[in-house]
């Protein structure tokens, strides 16, 4: 279109005009229909309502464009003989919002989907019927804060989703739902945002904006700057060679269940991140595939860091402490908060006055596995412990032993 | 007179002052406090040990409570330096505690006579003559100790190197900023694990080694008193600590001589 008229107008103008062509044609009024319409208890010869409330019809969209009944149900228009038949035609949208019904035709809602129920999904699904309210209005059943509530409507129970029952609705437990519904944000992702509205896709296909391809573009919508920062560390940049091992916004933060990284339960609290580094950077395939070093988990969880924060504490180190988080970087990057350079300032956060000597041997010492004398050493010093100790406590055993068998040889002899 | 009129069986004597029981009593509590906060550490798979720390505030009170215990076993230490240097009985212990040729002598001694394999050998004739040259290899007796015999000898010093070695390492592990401007880190990787590993003996050792020889032991289970009362009797000190027992029994028949002779 090359003017942006609102629809509305557009509409009006284009009843004004069929009104002044055919005078005739506008014969059955709104008010023709409410007269039965109205009444509450009017139901069909199936006994399904057909009341229509006059109150809420005129405050919807079309009440509010003044579109009468017969616009949509069309097959009335030349009716004439009242009550009318009982089955009427099912109501199309595509007559004005063309290029919308053409849109969900071809998404996951559209006709392709009926599933083995004869479940499918049309535009009254989301939008409802009479009622229809524009999508900025508190009242809209596709206002943001009240989207959730319209998908779950079969997303909770009535659709079964390959991630189990309760997939979709963990979004209620999500940071962006929060924001939505505790702090009123609706610029905050609804379920729209990610997964769009009429062009929905399976997270399966490669056009999805939730398909691995797409979702760093989609989170990218509102996490701008997180997206610079990812494409700029060694995750991005593999990302866009289009190495699918390589993890995207979902793989760390999870789908529908995204939380604020304060929030205990989020995958990303500070006692969790090292579980969610470690699916890949524990990986002995991954590592090798890839050429990272492996047993980063290993290594970690013999530390002190690792240590205490198994045990919950939260003031030690994990892996985006010292690694960063959406910009992570090779370590050889003059950049990288790990270059050996950088050393004393990254753990100069928590050690205030980190020196360099920060640098002069390993956070992940896999004691032993190289001849540096900085890994050789604290090597050496286990080892000697171990056969000491193994030493020291085998001849306590055996004096124990030679004790306990002396005095049972001598109970003997001397009664 | 007669020895056991001089000491007599019943007659008691002080084996450990209060003051060494106070020191002892502290080293106790300091160490399970010790354990309690610093094993969970190294074993943080047991489910145990998860059970005792539970997630929350409870890992930075280990953390304190370590501290705070590992300041007293230092400060107690302290004082028993002091008192073995200034008191003539720490100083006389101090003697006596004194490791030597002979207690290794004593440790094989003890350890051949319990297990008789020479006797045996003698008895089936294999190397009878060298046997009736040395009857010492025969370990007919067992060694005969003074007032500290090997074992103690060994605790003792096993306490103090351990507790050097534990003080030094945690004092680190406890200043990390100042020990990683002074060291590199592998440095100070080694007081980690020097702390882990010396722990682990140190528990090994008491558990094992110092429970055996104070309460499972036949000879006192199923517990040595001393470490309550201080006090030992003349008999156990004629069986356990017969040297010591017959120094006794020289100075006061020496005493009881001049006594006679005046």
């Amino acid at each position: 279109m090359g003017f942006d008229i609102p629809r509305r107008t557009t509409f009006a103008l284009a009843l004004l005009l069929a009104g002044c062509i055919h005078p005739a044609a506008a014969a059955i009024k709104n008010e023709d229909c409410l007269a039965c319409h109205a009444d509450a208890r009017l139901r069909s010869a199936a006994g399904t309502s057909v009341a229509v409330d006059p109150e809420r019809f005129r405050a919807s969209v079309h009440g509010q464009a003044e579109v009468s009944c017969v616009d949509c149900h069309a097959d009335l228009k030349a009716d004439k003989d009242f009550p009318h038949a009982e089955k009427l035609k099912s109501v199309s949208c595509a007559g004005c919002h063309d290029q919308e019904t053409r849109v969900f035709k071809a998404s996951v809602h559209g006709g392709a989907t009926v599933d083995k129920d004869g479940m499918t999904v049309g535009c009254k699904g989301c939008h409802g019927t009479h009622d229809i309210r524009a999508k900025d209005d508190f009242e809209s059943r596709t206002f943001a804060i009240n989207l959730p509530r319209t998908c779950l409507g079969c997303h909770s129970a009535k659709v079964r989703n390959a991630r189990g029952g309760a997939f979709v609705e963990l979004y209620e437990k999500s940071a962006h739902y929060r924001a939505l519904e505790r702090a009123g944000l609706t610029l905050s992702a609804t379920c729209s945002n990610c997964h769009g509205a009429h062009d929905i896709q399976s997270v399966k296909d490669a056009v999805s904006k939730v398909s691995r391809k797409n979702i760093i573009k989609t989170c990218g919508q509102c996490h701008v700057g997180i997206q610079r920062d990812y494409l700029e560390g060694v995750h991005g940049k593999d990302y866009v060679k289009g190495i699918k091992d390589v993890p995207v916004c979902t793989d760390c933060h999870s789908e529908h269940d995204i939380r604020s990284p304060m929030d205990l339960d989020s995958t990303v609290y500070t006692t969790k991140v090292a579980q969610v580094c470690s699916r890949c950077h524990d990986d002995m395939a991954l590592s090798r595939q890839y050429g990272f070093a492996p047993n980063r988990m290993k290594t970690y969880a013999n530390s002190f860091h690792g240590t205490a924060s198994k045990f919950g504490e939260i003031r030690v180190a994990n892996c985006a402490s010292c690694h960063g988080f959406h910009d992570i970087r090779d370590p050889a990057d003059p950049k990288s908060s790990i270059y050996p350079a950088n050393l004393p300032e990254t753990c100069g956060q928590c050690h205030p006055g980190a020196s360099k000597h920060f640098a002069e041997g390993k956070i992940h010492n896999a004691l032993g596995t190289t001849g540096d004398i900085r890994d050789k050493a604290p090597h050496i010093v286990k080892t000697v412990y171990l056969a000491v100790i193994a030493a020291i406590i085998g001849v306590f055993l055996l004096f124990i032993a030679a004790d306990l068998f002396g005095r049972a040889i001598r109970r003997k002899t001397h009664g | 007179m007669d020895d056991r009129e001089l000491v007599r069986d019943d007659e008691v004597f002080v084996r450990m002052n209060l003051a060494e029981r106070v020191q002892h009593g502290l080293l106790i509590l300091t160490f399970i406090t010790l354990m309690a906060t610093g094993l969970p550490l190294f074993f943080y798979e047991f489910k145990f040990f998860k059970w005792l720390l539970p997630t929350g505030r409870a890992f930075a009170v280990r953390g304190v409570l370590h501290r705070v215990a590992a300041v007293i076993l230092a400060a107690n230490l302290v004082w028993h330096l002091f008192y073995t240097l200034f008191t003539a009985r720490g100083r006389a212990n101090f003697k006596a505690m004194a490791p030597g040729v002979r207690d290794f002598r004593d440790a094989s001694g003890q350890f051949f006579y319990n297990v008789g394999i020479t006797r045996l050998l003698n008895r089936l004739g294999i190397g009878k003559k060298f046997f009736a040259r040395h009857p010492y290899w025969l370990f007919k007796e067992a060694p005969r100790y003074d007032r500290y015999n090997f074992v103690e000898k060994f605790e003792y010093w096993a306490v103090g190197w351990g507790s050097a070695v534990m003080i030094v390492s945690g004092f680190f592990m406890w200043k990390v900023d100042l020990s990683l401007r002074l060291f590199p880190l592998w440095v100070h990787d080694i007081f980690i694990i020097v702390h882990s590993y010396e722990a682990m003996l140190a528990f090994l050792a008491i558990i094992i080694w110092h429970m055996y020889n104070v309460h499972l032991n036949p000879e006192v289970f199923p517990m040595s008193k001393i470490w309550l009362n201080g006090k030992i009797t003349g008999r156990e000190l004629r069986t356990l600590h017969p040297l010591e027992y017959e120094r006794i029994l020289q100075e006061r028949k020496k005493a009881s001589i001049s006594v006679t002779y005046n």
